[in-house]
């Protein structure tokens, strides 16, 4: 009997960046298949595909051995594919039944949904995943877990034959998890497969029968859970590469009083983080997607709010209460997402990089170009911008000289401390080495730099030290030498693996 | 911007080529008498418009710019026509302009702060004091207009001097200079645009959001309150119904002259440029004697086209 659903090679591009290369994955009926992989390896990528949410470039998708081809969600519906997204994709103005009821063809009314046709249809789904509220209910009253739980029960509700889950404890905690593994059971008896998308070491043995492990894009390997062990999936999802990394390229480890103490930091995001930044020194970061690594860097400069914790910053205590007041400080952060958060697409390069510290060269409040461009030469030198292109508008640059003008805005800034949270996402090879040179210098000259990376191969070779955050916590500190990239996945991935 | 001087052009030509003649043959829309006359016809939108695209840069609006500016024409002829008789004309006048500029700016100002500090959206906090600031003139007044006579008085020498063609058309000018200037020099501006272009990295970046949306604001009021003066010598009238509809003038003068609602692109030259296709096509209907009804469709038809061209450019 051919599988459930078969994907051979499937490849995906996002711009210049691939998101798939030729990846394989199988299902078989009523299993649970956990995917796996880094961050950026794909998975979501893949489960979204499956579940017709995107086209891939080539590749086939087989179902039941039939070729297919979903052009959006409703056709993989009709071919009994459901997928939970990872960033929920319901309706916050609309009520918890019309959530469940909307673009739902197991609910027979069309035209005319009637609020107690509504309720009698998604009642037995929402009790089905213990979510004690009612149908009538504004899904935007809801918490953030309970949303998720609404999700589940809409997929529930389709009456699928696969459904996908992408992260869905990402916002469960407890016995709400608790609730949704033993769903997973049920859905298993009844004969519905699984596709459990996760980084949770710890779950994924806990509720998968098989495992496929993706990396850079491309399907590493698939394993019988039985057959395997955390060790061997970490390996996979790692690769080989971790041996030979060069680490000449980062400086001595650097025996000095801290100059940035982060002491009990915590809100809603951070559980207690506390950690110590020397002059000189670059502290790595790292962490899977949601576990606290851009929190981090929003709570030092006082863009979240605390709940408890302390700053010091050269022996003082330090509370900014907005980026301005940490600006003025000396905290800065370059934030994750330079398009969001960073640039202003309309304005020249110039005016971009130059915007932190603009005041400074305009007596009397008129900007005096010379005295701007002087200023900013060495930094667009250092980071190997071109003069002849700084008039041009920001939004013409590759993505990876619009990081290195984001870069320089924080840099010219000259920040005491320096948060740079992925400096080098969706950056080209050439740019990233220029990067990690650049954040090696800034650190020689007597700054504190919190690099945080998706690439264990790039804090390996910048950092003095690497700290992993797993789930708001530190989980585990490595002085630099001591550091593998086994080590290192293992501590962000499994619970109570710290070293 | 450069499209916008485009249809400028173009309009101008069309408004020569479709210009009736005088009785010495020469075309009446090239009569400098013509060509001033709409430069003072278009200066209040225009003055008004040019700290209104500040506000669009940053990704705001200002629907109030109309009420204030009636505020301002009621405050002004109120304290001119109140002015003790022993006072200085000088003197008075200052006085009763100070009053309606530091009322204008005030009510501006309280604009950008609650924009600023409680995080509504312009659009409603505008339009709330679109409707109380109208009021308010009115309360004020008690929903009469304040004339102003023909005479000897203080009031009668402000209209006599402030009416003047010349005085209006400089001031607009020498504002124009101002706003560009700044707008195109100044950290002030540079942060106007970046605020508008993208607000989350200005706030990464430590920019001083809230005072600059305060300071736009203030200014847009002060414009108004300015136009509101000039309006008033013009009127020989304090008006609490001045300038209704003002503020969709102000900000079609600015959308036709390239400025993005969304906020980070504008420019005042473009502004300037279209705040004159307005007048010029005003004029040129009006010259040919086209009805005032045709004269508004023809304008919907203008702003639709300028956006649209723009947009075009854009996405190339």
């Amino acid at each position: 009997m051919p599988a459930l659903i078969e994907a051979a090679g499937i490849t995906k591009r996002y711009g210049g960046a691939w998101a798939l290369r030729n990846a394989a994955f199988s299902l078989e009926r009523g299993e649970v298949h956990a995917l796996v992989g880094e961050n950026g390896a794909g998975k979501s990528t893949l489960a979204k595909i499956a579940a017709g949410v995107v086209a891939p470039d080539s590749g086939t998708l087989r179902i039941d051995g039939r070729e297919v081809r979903f052009s959006n969600p409703l056709e993989a519906q009709r071919a009994g594919i459901a997928i939970i997204f990872q960033e929920l994709d319901l309706f916050p103005q609309l009520t918890v039944g019309e959530n469940i009821v909307v673009r739902n063809l197991r609910f027979g009314e069309r035209w005319l949904a009637r609020p107690r046709a509504i309720e009698r249809f998604s009642a037995p789904f929402l009790e089905a995943v213990g979510l004690p509220v009612s149908p009538r209910r504004l899904l935007s009253r809801l918490s953030i877990g309970q949303m998720q739980l609404v999700a589940i029960a809409r997929a529930l509700s389709l009456e699928a034959r696969t459904i996908v889950m992408d992260e869905p404890t990402s916002s469960l905690f407890g016995d709400a998890a608790e609730r949704l593994f033993g769903l997973i059971g049920e859905l298993k008896r009844r004969g519905v497969a699984v596709v459990y998308v996760s980084h949770k070491m710890d779950e994924i043995f806990r509720v998968a029968g098989r495992i496929t492990v993706l990396r850079d894009g491309e399907t590493v390997g698939t394993r019988a859970m039985a057959e395997t062990d955390m060790n061997e999936i970490v390996r996979m999802m790692v690769g080989r590469s971790g041996v030979g990394v060069e680490t000449s390229a980062a400086g001595s480890v650097v025996a000095a009083p801290p100059m940035f103490e982060v002491i009990g930091l915590a809100n809603r995001k951070l559980k207690s983080v506390s950690f110590t930044v020397a002059r000189g020194e670059v502290l790595g970061i790292a962490g899977l997607v949601g576990a606290g690594r851009s929190e981090l860097g929003r709570a030092l400069v006082g863009l979240d709010r605390l709940e408890g914790g302390t700053l010091r910053l050269n022996g003082k205590p330090v509370h900014p209460r907005s980026s301005r007041q940490a600006m003025r400080l000396g905290i800065a952060l370059l934030p994750e997402d330079r398009k969001l958060e960073g640039l202003m697409m309309q304005m020249p390069i110039l005016e971009n990089g130059s915007l932190a510290v603009v005041g400074r060269f305009a007596p009397a409040g008129f900007v005096q170009g010379s005295r701007e461009l002087a200023a900013m030469r060495p930094w667009f030198d250092a980071l190997a911008l071109r003069a002849s292109e700084w008039q041009a508008p920001v939004s013409a640059l590759s993505g990876g000289n619009q990081q290195k003008v984001l870069l320089a805005r924080f840099l010219a800034a000259d920040p005491q401390v320096l948060y740079l949270d992925d400096p080098s996402r969706g950056v080209d090879i050439g740019a990233k080495s220029d990067i990690h040179r650049i954040i090696r210098e800034f650190a020689a000259r007597g700054r504190a730099v919190i690099l945080v990376s998706s690439e264990l191969t790039e804090l390996l070779a910048c950092s003095d030290r690497i700290l992993v955050l797993r789930e708001g916590r530190v989980a585990a500190s490595f002085d630099r030498g001591a550091a593998t990239e086994e080590k290192i996945m293992a501590a962000a991935t499994i619970a109570g693996a710290a070293a | 911007m450069k499209g916008t001087l485009i249809g400028l052009a173009g309009i101008v030509l069309l408004a020569i080529l479709f210009s009736p003649h005088a009785a010495d043959g020469s075309r009446i829309f090239l009569q400098p008498g013509n060509l001033t006359d709409i430069l003072r016809q278009v200066a209040l939108i225009g003055i008004m418009a040019l700290a209104m695209t500040y506000v669009i840069l940053t990704a705001g609006i200002d629907l109030s710019v109309g009420s204030i500016m009636a505020l301002a024409t009621a405050v002004t002829a109120m304290r001119l026509t109140a002015s003790p008789p022993g006072m200085g004309h000088v003197q008075a006048m200052v006085l009763a302009i100070g009053a309606a500029l530091l009322v204008s700016a005030a009510a501006g100002a309280l604009n950008g702060a609650v924009i600023a500090f409680v995080d509504v959206q312009p659009f409603i906090v505008t339009l709330a004091s679109m409707i109380g600031i109208r009021g308010l003139a009115k309360w004020l007044t008690h929903n009469t207009n304040i004339d102003i006579g023909f005479g000897q008085d203080v009031a009668a020498h402000f209209a006599s001097l402030f009416w003047q063609k010349a005085v209006v058309v400089g001031a607009f000018a020498v504002l124009a200079v101002i706003f560009g200037v700044a707008l195109a020099r100044t950290v002030f501006g540079r942060y106007v645009r970046a605020i508008g272009d993208n607000e989350k990295a200005a706030r990464y970046t430590g920019l001083p959001i809230r005072s600059v949306k305060i300071w736009v604001y203030g200014l847009s009021g002060l414009l108004s309150g300015f136009a509101g003066v000039l309006y008033t010598a013009e009127n020989h009238q304090g008006n609490p119904n001045a300038g209704v509809a003002y503020e969709l003038d102000a900000i079609a003068a600015a959308v036709i002259g390239g400025a993005r609602l969304a906020g980070g692109k504008g420019t005042i030259a473009g502004t300037i440029a279209g705040t004159l296709m307005i007048g010029v096509v005003t004029n040129m209907l009006r010259l040919n004697n086209v009805d005032s009804n045709v004269e508004m469709m023809v304008k919907a038809v203008i702003i639709v086209l300028a956006v649209a061209a723009q947009r075009q450019r854009g996405a190339e």
